[in-house]
């Protein structure tokens, strides 16, 4: 087995780059929506082959055993190739929670199944009245016999209506004394009588949302990872390195590439007006992107990063939003219009664009919940 | 960069700043703001002491060698207690210019030791303000024209000027007390003041012609530009602090005004603008280290004050908003910072005409390539 933390950043780089280029699908290439999985399966096989399907996960579960310095440089080279991510919630989520608070017959069972995607996962973390305020979640789970049975409602579950199993986070003690305890952390099947889902039609039209009801929907006690009531401490345990991940450069410094291209077939940098809030994005783009190296340094030095990481977040999901707002504006009378707009030998969907702008300021906590956060763990701001 | 590189950075921004406070920190700015906005020569000797002016001067010409990521360091601790003492102009234009075109003229030692300053005489009004389009004279040892906004020029011993010799562009050195020589003063937000120099046949000693004049001003541009960035960044950095204390502790309708929320997202957004101007102007500063090309190191000064001014604009003026009424008074110190920025803001080019300078580099790139 490969060590790859051995070898240097460059060489790691190359190989990562050069696997890439050379077996990723050229149909695949940076997909405008999220694909079902039988879309991306040819990919995920040659993925799976080549042992790469979860850099982050230890070696000993078949994962790439990456430290954070690597991890980092295999997701830009995935980022810039626009290779997808594929169905990765196994991945990133159930695969590490289960390595850390899983018992061994959980690990044996379903990690190699993660792997090979014979499971698909969705999310299910937040519900109608639990969204920012996620500890005020209400779906219950309670003993029945061998099984937990299931009674409540999810939301903004991600690709649910393609996924074989949900990770949740449900309410097992109702009467604990916070709301953030008495969560627990339940893997529960898709595909039985009490679970139905529903697709939401999203503001571009597209379909990777969805409501998951649950009518006495059943999961075998054994589906519990962690102790029952901690589920809440342990999902929060994911995070960190999941928050410098959404603060990465690469989704704004893309629409800055296209808009430039978009800005100059239609010759909007004509204006000066116009040239001068392209330089102020771009130069936004440019600083964010110094800001982000500051923290992966952190990391790669080993250290754990604080709250403060949030604001890699905030500032590039908006530079993201005023970006796609430069295309409208570049595109003129054509700015409502849905579909690619061709100029030149360049096609720009402006509106895809935009609306793929619009969820970043919402999900992964709202940049309003992040402000608070900020505020009272980094700036030392009163209640 | 490499960790012992890191290292070194991180002792000269503790001595530096030790130094500022030592010598009374941002409370000193507003002594010498009250005495008539000059500099203190004593302190510019301390500092000089310290290394501070022959920071990126070559050791063989007596500096520390050390580049303009430690200039970036010791400019934000002078921005960080506004010290009016002219290190960025120093190090940046007369070091710049003088360590290029004549690095072993004695006056490089004297300015590296802090027995003289001397100002850069560069600009001029009109249409031929630019560099390159100089109308003052140099023709007998003897200068003839104008110049204007001279910083530091109360307090210098003599000004660096850029001329229009008998064969192009040359760079003399006039003595402040040569005759024929007029500096008015134009007082600035901060009680320092810029200087219009007007010569009538004044004596002058020629340094170097030719284009490397022109070279030596466009790269000496470049770092004061990027350190006024860095200067700016520290001052942003300390009055943020100034205002974070006051809404902690400022009390209204029995709380502090820091618990209210449209204060606090007020003050992360500051927070994160603050970072990103710091991120973003030290990359620039270790770019320029690594870059040998005068046109992308002037770009990447351009990135750095336009980030720095845009930045220090902002957080100036809502932390006046944030300090309410006493914001608005010349008691709180808050105001000396708002003050200092207007003027480093507009020095050298501020946000708006770097953002231009910036795109038009790049447009240049783009078109090369």
């Amino acid at each position: 087995m490969t060590d790859w933390n051995a070898i240097s950043d460059a060489d790691f780089r190359k190989e990562v780059r050069g696997f890439f280029e050379a077996e990723y699908p050229e149909e695949l290439r940076n997909l405008s929506h999220r694909p079902k999985f039988a879309e991306i399966e040819h990919w995920h096989v040659k993925l799976h082959a080549k042992g790469w399907v979860a850099p982050a996960w230890p070696a000993e579960f078949g994962g790439m055993g990456l430290n954070a310095a690597k991890l980092l440089i295999f997701y830009e080279e995935q980022q810039r190739w626009g290779v997808n991510r594929g169905r990765d919630m196994g991945i990133q989520m159930v695969g590490p929670l289960i390595i850390k608070f899983g018992t061994q017959e959980q690990k044996d069972y379903w990690l190699p199944r993660i792997l090979s995607c014979e499971d698909i996962w969705c999310q299910g973390y937040s519900e109608p009245g639990a969204g920012s305020d996620l500890a005020n979640l209400r779906t219950r789970a309670e003993i029945d016999g061998d099984d937990f049975v299931i009674n409540g409602q999810k939301i903004w579950t991600t690709m649910a209506h393609d996924a074989s199993h949900i990770f949740m986070l449900v309410r097992t003690d109702p009467d604990a004394p916070k709301k953030q305890q008495g969560i627990s952390f339940l893997l529960a099947p898709m595909d039985q009588p009490g679970v139905e889902v529903r697709t939401i039609t999203t503001l571009s039209g597209e379909k990777e949302f969805c409501e998951v009801f649950f009518d006495s929907a059943r999961a075998p006690k054994e589906n519990l990872v962690g102790e029952l009531n901690k589920g809440w401490t342990m999902a929060k345990a994911l995070l960190s390195f999941e928050r410098i991940f959404i603060g990465a450069p690469n989704l704004a410094q893309n629409a800055l590439g296209q808009l430039e291209s978009f800005a100059r077939g239609r010759g909007a940098f004509d204006d000066p007006v116009f040239r001068d809030r392209f330089a102020q994005a771009a130069l936004d783009v440019e600083d964010h992107a110094a800001l982000y190296t500051r923290f992966a340094d952190q990391l790669k030095r080993g250290e754990t990063l604080g709250a403060d990481v949030s604001m890699l977040k905030i500032w590039v999901t908006e530079c993201f939003q005023r970006i796609t707002e430069l295309m409208i504006e570049a595109a003129g009378p054509d700015g409502g219009s849905i579909g690619p707009l061709q100029v030149g030998n360049v096609s720009v969907d402006v509106l895809a664009s935009f609306y793929k702008a619009r969820p970043g300021t919402i999900y992964g906590g709202s940049n309003e919940i992040q402000r608070n956060i900020l505020s009272k763990a980094v700036l030392g701001l009163p209640g | 960069m490499t960790s012992s590189e890191q290292d070194d950075l991180r002792l000269l921004r503790e001595s530096t700043r030790t130094l500022f406070e030592r010598a009374g920190g941002s409370g000193r700015a507003r002594k010498l703001r009250d005495a008539g906005g000059n500099f203190d020569p004593a302190m510019v000797r301390e500092l000089a002491e310290a290394g501070v002016f022959g920071v990126t001067v070559p050791e063989e010409n007596g500096g520390l060698g050390m580049g303009l990521a430690a200039g970036g360091v010791i400019a934000e601790e002078v921005g960080r207690v506004i010290a009016p003492e002219p290190v960025v102009m120093t190090v940046g234009l007369s070091l710049g210019l003088l360590r290029r075109v004549c690095p072993d003229h004695p006056k490089m030692a004297q300015l590296i030791s802090g027995d003289s300053v001397l100002a850069v005489a560069w600009q001029e009004r009109g249409p031929g303000g630019a560099p390159g389009e100089a109308t003052c004279r140099y023709a007998d040892g003897k200068l003839t024209g104008s110049k204007a906004w001279v910083a530091g020029a109360p307090g210098s011993q003599g000004f660096l000027v850029v001329a229009e010799g008998d064969n192009g562009p040359v760079l003399v050195l006039a003595d402040a007390s040569a005759t024929g020589l007029s500096v008015d003063k134009r007082t600035q937000a901060d009680g320092s003041s810029l200087g219009e120099l007007s010569f009538s046949g004044t004596p002058a000693e020629q340094l170097a012609e030719g284009p490397a004049v022109q070279d030596a001003l466009a790269e000496a541009i470049s770092d004061a530009t990027a350190l006024a960035a860095a200067e700016l960044v520290g001052l942003t950095d300390s009055a943020f602090d100034i205002t974070l204390d006051y809404i902690k502790t400022r009390e209204q309708f029995d709380k502090p005004i820091g618990s209210f929320q449209a204060i606090q997202h007020r003050a992360v957004d500051l927070h994160i603008m603050r970072e990103v101007a710091q991120a973003g102007v030290r990359e620039v500063l270790a770019q320029m280290d690594a870059e040998a090309d005068p046109k992308r190191r002037a770009q990447l000064a351009s990135r750095a004050k336009a980030r720095a001014v845009t930045a220090a604009k902002k957080i100036t003026r809502d932390a006046i908003q944030m300090h309410g009424a006493v914001g608005y008074t010349d008691e709180y110190d808050i105001g000396l910072y708002l003050n200092r920025a207007l003027v480093l803001s507009a020095w050298l080019g501020d946000d708006a005409y770097h953002r231009r300078i910036w795109f038009d580099a790049r447009e240049e790139e783009g078109a090369a390539q």
